[in-house]
């Protein structure tokens, strides 16, 4: 029997099928599939302007799908109305309600329907503990700061017991320090309630220190979906390897296979990258290489880059060097010795076949 | 010392200034109980003679009741209208916008004159010129476009996301304006609701053109003012505006501590 069927995955608790948004005639998201894993934290970063505020509005119920479907635990949701939905929304400013203490802005989702008011201020505390706000309940609005504030747009959120936590840029208005305080907040609170995260944000730093899976949007599209780690190291698109990390991108144009290493011929010369992907000779290509796989000096095996010393940047634990290729392109080298070039010196910087990635060139 | 002499002269600035305002009000209010016939010195002694004629002659207290019924009616429907409206075309666009603006928005331009010269040919087709009705009516068109100009600026002031998060924790676009909009815009409500009442209690002009027997405060005092000049008149604006300071202080005694203490819905 068909029910009878071992179930061989979970439903997820949101898929995208082939979802596009169009403004006029200008395409905001473009066919996007996504399916998201119960409790899944899903980062989607990329550049201004790419779709992302619009993709989770799409899911919040706040616009229109123009084609396709959007599920919800299984549940195609593409007609029920913003407030009918299971997903809630954390605005990058917030949206607090001013006219509402911390208390009555939690509260607010809670006091809709019919409700017993003891079990509403009950939950109000709960989660007003969860987020750390419990001394600040009475406090109106206007004289919180801004983590305060972003804890009470979260517990406003999560009262509510949604399926489906949508962040748009949340921690964007923070200064630095407290912004790390925060991700690593978020991600408790995440995994405490178990809940699925979609988590927008321009910032890699930030997608990858939180989330289970990261998707690379750009134009409207995703170009990629993958772990941080699988990410950083095999970007699928150039875009992909140019926004992505510290990565140096070398253009070039692919000569042929030796064994399983492709050979590029790049503006300086050829070299040699490990990939299986069996591209045919001719095709644009570019060679894409994180900055700390890059080291300054010759060593047997290793291509060779020649390239000129033009700047420097001090990261405390180490220094990033600013170099140009022959052919301009700015390169980066992450160096942990303490010895500085000249600028404007020579230097030869060296990286395995292995240690870059072979990607198709943009049309 | 040099720095106390010019504070002491900004004081005596301050005074004049504050001097000039209330003056002519001090000469209403110590008229009204003078027994001096014109308002000129030397003072002839203290009386309420003008305040008992006023009451036993009855038409300016008449008229002083027939505005009460007329400017807060119509400045509560002036400013449900303009809120509506305000919201409205704060939150949509929509064809004929700008022109529906421009719309509510012309009776401020148009000269009272005409305006009322209009009302009056209009109102006596429909028989009801001569009416307090009539007064109501044309002071609604009137005092619509002030109220709608400041609650669409208080409006503007909300983004956009405020509602929206409203609908996104699961609010009905009715639960959304009631629980989210108007608290928002309540400032704006009383200060239109304010401003209207002002506008139409003081209007003078369409009023009289309209109003016929049922006179309202500013018609009535034209009237009297054109017999004679009658004391009187000293005494009703002393109630006036005995009544506009109770209104003010109840308003900042009662309403304004309320606003602020608000948040524990
Ligand atoms: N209501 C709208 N009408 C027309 N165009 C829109 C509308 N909303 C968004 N767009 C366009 O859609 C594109 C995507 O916008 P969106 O806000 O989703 O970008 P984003 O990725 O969130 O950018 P950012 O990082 O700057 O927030 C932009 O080009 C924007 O101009
Ligand atoms: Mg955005």
């Amino acid at each position: 029997m068909s029910q009878l069927a071992p179930q061989t995955a979970p439903v997820p608790d949101l898929e995208l099928v082939q979802v596009s948004k169009m403004f006029g005639d200008f395409l905001a998201v473009d066919t996007v599939d996504l399916s998201v894993a119960p409790g899944e934290f899903v980062a989607i970063m990329g550049p201004s302007g790419c779709g992302k505020t619009t993709l989770l509005r799409i899911l919040a119920g706040l616009e229109s799908v123009t084609y396709g479907q959007v599920k919800i635990r299984g549940r195609d949701v593409s007609a029920v109305p913003v407030n009918r939905r299971t997903t809630r929304l954390v605005w990058q400013n917030y949206a607090l309600f001013p006219h509402l203490d911390v208390a009555g802005n939690i509260a607010f989702g809670l006091t809709l329907g019919r409700h017993d008011k003891a079990a509403v201020a009950g939950k109000v505390a709960q989660m007003g503990a969860l987020v750390g706000l419990d001394d600040f309940m009475t406090r109106p609005i206007g004289q919180l700061s801004g983590g305060q504030k972003q804890r009470v747009a979260l517990a406003r959120a999560l009262v509510t017991e949604p399926d489906i936590l949508l962040l748009d840029e949340p921690l964007s208005a923070l200064d630095a320090h407290l912004r790390i305080r925060m991700q690593a907040e978020l991600r408790r609170i995440q995994q405490q309630l178990g809940m699925a995260f979609i988590y927008v944000t321009h910032n890699q730093h930030e997608a990858f220190s939180m989330a289970d899976r990261v998707a690379v949007m750009n134009r409207g599209r995703i170009e990629q979906l993958d772990t941080p780690e699988v990410l950083y190291a095999t970007p699928k698109t150039e875009f992909v390897a140019r926004f992505v990390g510290s990565n140096n991108i070398l253009p070039g144009t692919l000569a042929g296979y030796d064994g399983d290493v492709a050979v590029v011929t790049c503006a300086h010369g050829p070299v040699r990258v490990a990939d299986a992907q069996g591209l045919a000779a001719g095709t644009r290509v570019v060679v894409a290489i994180a900055a700390e796989k890059l080291r300054r000096g010759l060593r047997a095996g290793d291509n060779t880059v020649p390239a000129v010393m033009r700047g420097r940047e001090f990261a405390g634990s180490h220094n990033v060097f600013l170099m140009d290729l022959a052919d301009g392109t700015e390169i980066k080298v992450v160096s942990h010795d303490g010895a500085i070039p000249d600028y404007g010196a020579e230097e030869r910087l060296c990286f395995a076949p292995e240690d870059a990635s072979l990607i198709r060139g943009a049309k | 010392m040099k720095r106390n002499a010019w504070i002491g002269l900004g004081r005596l600035w301050l005074g004049l200034a504050y001097a000039f305002m209330f003056l002519p009000l001090v000469v209403l209010i110590l008229f009204s109980l003078q027994a001096n016939r014109f308002p000129g010195f030397p003072l002839q002694g203290w009386t309420l003679q003008w305040y008992a004629r006023l009451f036993d002659d009855g038409t300016l207290i008449a008229a002083l009741g027939h505005t009460m019924i007329v400017s807060p009616a119509a400045a509560s429907v002036a400013t449900i209208i303009a809120f509506l409206a305000g919201y409205a075309l704060n939150r949509f666009t929509f064809p004929g916008k700008t022109a529906l603006l421009g719309l509510v928005t012309l009776p401020i331009i148009i000269p009272p004159l005409i305006l009322g010269v209009g009302f009056l040919g209009l109102l006596a087709r429909i028989h009801l010129s001569g009416t307090l009705l009539a007064v109501f009516l044309t002071h609604v068109v009137l005092i619509t476009a002030p109220a709608l100009a400041i609650i669409q600026l208080r409006l503007s002031q909300m983004p956009k996301a405020l509602e929206e998060a409203a609908w996104d924790l699961g609010a009905s676009e009715w639960q959304a304006v009631r629980r989210v909009v108007l608290p928002f815009a309540l400032p704006g409500i009383l200060g239109a609701w304010l401003l209207a009442f002002t506008f139409s209690f003081d209007e003078f002009i369409i009023a009289w053109f309209v109003s016929g027997f049922d006179q309202t405060l500013p018609v009535a005092i034209y009237s009297v003012l054109v017999a004679a000049i009658d004391p009187s008149l000293n005494a009703i604006g002393t109630i006036v505006f005995a009544m506009s300071c109770a209104v003010l202080i109840a308003l900042e005694v009662l309403l304004i501590p309320y606003l602020i203490r608000k948040p524990d819905a």
